[in-house]
């Protein structure tokens, strides 16, 4: 482990010329901005009605409110709300277990360790497909009911993909996002929770108490930041819901990629639009659990 | 109770990992494989020869396509981060909690949102429909996360190295070249894999700015999905995951089992 | 209020035996230092006495009472550790009133507890500050304010003062033996420092690779060390091999007269500390000193240590004597009342 101070001595020694320092931003920045800050920007263009040839004279909140007006937005917004919430919560509580019970497990099992690294590099639609030969009406869950004599047919078994509780779009989520949050405590765990959990446990903290108030805390910031970044991947993710969710409703994403993609090529603003919405909710949740988390600190609220 | 909980944890562990491969890897050997049975009724090679021979190398093409978009994507991520990374993670200055925010925002915005607003940009500027275009937009939230890996690595660096080497005579590029450098590869390497495996994975922004017409795996496997030929998508599938096991396997021997913890 | 007994401790890592056959009594309101250099096993056994750590074997009793398979919260015994290990998502007042809120303590109770143990460790005016705020010693307080609060029978200090500078060092211990005295809490203070150990406390056991080698007041060990080892840790580098004849111990250093005459006959081990070896460089021979030629000399401020090459064996003499150089003629005297022959 290299001394964290060791870089912020040196940090607060030196002051690097506002140029050089430029210079290493600019690059990084210009990309960012240009490419990701400049499609945001022409997306809301687009969005507000700008067509190219045309001026900016005519941007009118047109597609917006259409879109916003669309009784389907609401019930799509419900389902996407539903499945990125329900997802990001199942993961988070497994993982925080999983965390628990690993941090014990892994310095003798390495392996285990590398097991759980593997669906990281898994990419989602893979595992989409997995799950769909898994439990579609005809497939290998089926299979087993079939065998131990609880359905006959595939039509008999409970419908667990392109379903109404998008049990196979959850399913896949929680397979791929637990050992994305569990490793991310794993590791806040293993560099600061054991010294203070024999803190706590000779300030007579009993089992419960240490997780409370030990545990808990320590890990918090790390779990906040990873289910956020699980909420805002699942919030606004196409493949999965397209591949296992229902023809209606759809979910946020789909539903824009289906306007966008319409022969009627007046749809597409509107799923430009929609793409927009996605991209300011996401964005407005991710902004308010931080300012939540930090108006708590400042009141001096352990977790 | 604890202790078989504990004992029980590394095999439930290892089904529920295994049991999607597993899966696919069946399904992919089955010729014949209807309800009920647990089992394929015959089992082939005909989906692993269409991956390797027919319609034109089809799967070959797309996986060189692949690679390469994540390559090349991997690669300009790193190196424009890397400068970046270093400035955030050793200096302290007025904005950086803004740079900070702007990093943050590709990061959480799905690439949908951005895909779209640059398509009829990179229409007007010949880049749709082409390989720069796709690793441009692959580049929006590749680049960021790089950023914040190698943030990460500079934050725990220990720049008084290169004074040290300075001092005993090496010249700036030697110190970058000779001591930055090996120092921070381990670092370099995890934010090249985390940027190769995002854009790996990429399905609609590929499709929106490549228009079909840059097929990479994932593209292929939707239209395979459609067509509903089970063991040709479970092999393509296969093929789709092979090259996040090099990058684990890789990991796991050349970074001292550094995890991966972070990756998307 | 709380003697604490640890009879026969052994404690293995895995298979890897760290202390072996560990005893110590401490009575109620001593402070004890446990003295050892770094690896010697002493974090391992203030964690067995803390109940963080199971010992192989042996048992730990607290006023006669066996705690040995007691878990560290149902003990009433603190452990202070060698970093302070405050938690950092508290401020300082609530670092201090953790262990008062596991205990169930109303918010009135902890809050008076606080307010007065933050004036014990002078730490008024600190309550609502955040932990990285606090200088290093403040933390190192914070962490003794945090153990103190709960008034514990045991009161465990691995280093405690280890990770400050020098000058804090010496403030801090003051701190802690005021408190200590003050509160009466029966202590067990670990440290690497021999000096530390000496000044810190009325007795200190002497710990050296896992085995408990001496225990008595800082004197005893400094003056009567039990066997060379311990000499050594001291800083004793002179050892004169002898034989015992007629309450006489026969060297190649000359014959010294022994008070106790026993173990007549076998060969023995001394020693003689550097500063108690006199050193002239009067020439003239006198009958009971030993010429000798200074091979090197360093100053060490209060004194100037000196390798002294004898006819018999080489001698290191710390002298207050200043001028000495390589190559110069001296004589050595060495007091037979400060030779310290072991037992066998
Ligand atoms: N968790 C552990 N596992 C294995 N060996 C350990 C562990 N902790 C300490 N040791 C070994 O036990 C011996 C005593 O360690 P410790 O009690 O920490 O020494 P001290 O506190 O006196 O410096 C050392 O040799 C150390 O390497
Ligand atoms: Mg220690």
């Amino acid at each position: 482990m290299a001394d964290p101070d060791a870089g912020r001595d040196a940090r607060t020694r030196r002051a690097a010329g506002r140029g050089s320092l430029a210079v290493m931003l600019l690059p990084a920045l210009m990309a960012v901005v240009g490419l990701f800050g400049g499609g945001l920007f022409l997306g809301i263009l687009q969005g507000l009605g700008h067509l190219p040839g045309a001026g900016l004279s005519r941007l009118s909140a047109t597609h917006f409110s259409r879109v916003w007006s669309d009784p389907d937005f609401l019930t799509s917004f419900g389902l996407t709300l539903y499945i990125a919430a329900v997802s990001t919560l199942v993961a988070a509580v497994i993982s925080v277990v999983a965390a628990l019970a690993l941090s014990r497990l892994v310095n003798r099992y390495r392996a285990v360790h590398f097991v759980f690294q593997v669906p990281l590099t898994v990419p989602h639609l893979v595992i989409a497909v997995a799950v769909l030969f898994m439990i579609s009406p005809a497939g290998l869950l089926a299979r087993v009911a079939a065998a131990a004599g609880l359905i006959q047919a595939p039509a008999d078994f409970p419908l667990l993909v392109n379903d109404r509780w998008s049990i196979g779009i959850i399913l896949t989520y929680v397979w791929k996002e637990i050992p994305f949050i569990t490793l991310m405590l794993l590791a806040v765990l293993q560099n600061a929770g054991r010294e203070l959990l024999d803190v706590g446990r000779t300030l007579k903290a009993d089992a419960w108490q240490r997780f409370r108030h030990i545990v808990l805390p320590t890990i918090f910031p790390a779990l906040g930041a990873a289910s956020l970044i699980v909420f805002a991947y699942t919030f606004g993710a196409f493949e999965v819901p397209y591949l296992l969710g229902r023809t209606y409703p759809m979910t946020l994403p789909v539903w824009a990629y289906k306007h966008y993609s319409d022969i009627d090529l007046l749809a597409r603003p509107e799923g430009i639009a929609t793409g927009i919405l996605i991209a300011g909710m996401v964005a407005a949740a991710v902004v308010t659990a931080q300012a939540l988390t930090r108006a708590a600190r400042k009141k001096g609220i352990v977790l | 109770m604890r202790a078989l909980g504990t004992r029980l944890l590394a095999p439930a562990i290892l089904v529920a990992v295994g049991l999607p491969f597993a899966t696919l890897g069946v399904w992919s050997l089955a010729e014949r494989w209807f309800f009920p049975d647990l089992w394929p009724q015959a089992w082939g090679l005909r989906a692993w020869r269409y991956v390797f021979a027919t319609a034109g190398g089809q799967v070959a093409a797309a996986l060189v396509q692949s690679v390469a978009v994540a390559t090349a994507t991997s690669l300009v991520s790193v190196v424009v981060a890397l400068p970046a990374a270093r400035a955030l993670g050793l200096y302290d200055f007025r904005g950086k909690d803004t740079i900070s925010v702007l990093l943050t925002l590709p990061v959480i915005v799905p690439p949908l949102s951005v895909a779209m607003g640059l398509h009829l940009w990179f229409i007007r500027l010949g880049l749709a429909e082409t390989f720069v275009g796709v690793v441009a937009v692959h580049l929006t939230f590749c680049l960021p996360y790089a950023v914040f890996v190698l943030w990460g690595v500079f934050s725990n660096y220990n720049p008084d190295f290169e004074s040290q080497a300075r001092s005993l005579g090496a010249s700036q590029l030697r110190v970058w070249r000779q001591v930055m450098l090996p120092m921070v590869m381990p670092g370099l390497i995890v934010a090249g894999l985390f940027a190769f495996l995002l854009s790996w994975s990429q399905y609609l922004s590929t499709l929106i700015i490549g228009g079909g017409r840059l097929t990479t795996l994932p593209v292929l496997l939707f239209a395979l999905m459609g067509s509903g030929d089970r063991p040709v998508a479970a092999a393509v599938s296969i093929v789709f995951v092979l090259p996040a096991f090099v990058a684990l396997l890789f990991s796991a021997r050349h970074l001292g089992g550094q995890s991966l913890a972070g990756v998307r | 209020m709380g003697a604490l007994s640890l009879k026969n401790l052994t404690i293995h890592y895995g298979r890897q035996p760290v202390v072996a056959d560990f005893d110590l009594d401490i009575r109620d309101g001593e402070m004890v230092s446990l003295l050892g250099p770094s690896g010697a096993g002493k974090t391992t056994i203030l964690k067995v006495v803390a109940g963080l750590l199971a010992p192989t074997r042996g048992a730990i009793l607290i006023d006669g009472q066996a705690v040995t398979d007691l878990p560290p919260e149902k003990r009433d015994a603190v452990m202070i550790f060698q970093k302070p290990l405050l938690f950092p998502f508290m401020n300082v007042q609530q670092n201090i009133a953790f262990g008062l809120k596991m205990r169930g303590d109303s918010g009135d109770r902890r809050a008076r507890a606080v307010a007065h143990i933050l004036a014990l460790t002078r730490l008024d005016g600190l309550g609502r500050r955040k932990v990285h705020e606090l200088s290093g010693g403040q933390q190192q307080r914070v962490a003794l304010a945090r153990a103190l609060v709960l008034e514990p029978a045991i009161l465990l200090m691995d280093e405690p003062l280890s990770n400050l500078d020098a000058n804090l060092r010496q403030e801090m211990r003051e701190l802690i033996l005021g408190i200590q005295s003050e509160l009466g809490i029966t202590t067990l203070f670990v440290t690497h420092d021999q000096a530390e150990a000496l000044m810190m406390s009325q007795r200190v056991a002497l710990l050296l690779e896992g085995r408990l080698r001496q225990v008595g007041s800082p004197r005893e060990l400094y003056h009567r060390p039990a066997d060379p080892d311990v000499a050594r840790f001291f800083g004793g580098d002179n050892f004169i091999q002898g034989r015992m004849r007629d309450g006489v111990f026969e060297t190649d250093f000359g014959p010294f007269p022994v008070e106790a005459v026993s173990g007549n006959g076998h060969r023995r081990t001394a020693t003689i500390r550097p500063e108690d070896i006199q050193l002239v460089t009067d020439t003239g021979d006198q009958p009971d000193h030993l010429p000798g030629t200074v091979k090197r000399t360093r100053f060490e401020g209060m004194a100037t240590r000196a390798w002294v090459s004898c006819p018999s064996g080489e001698l290191v003499v710390l002298t207050p004597r200043s001028g000495l150089s390589a190559g110069q003629a001296v004589q050595l005297r060495l007091p037979p009342e400060k030779i310290r022959i072991f037992p066998d």
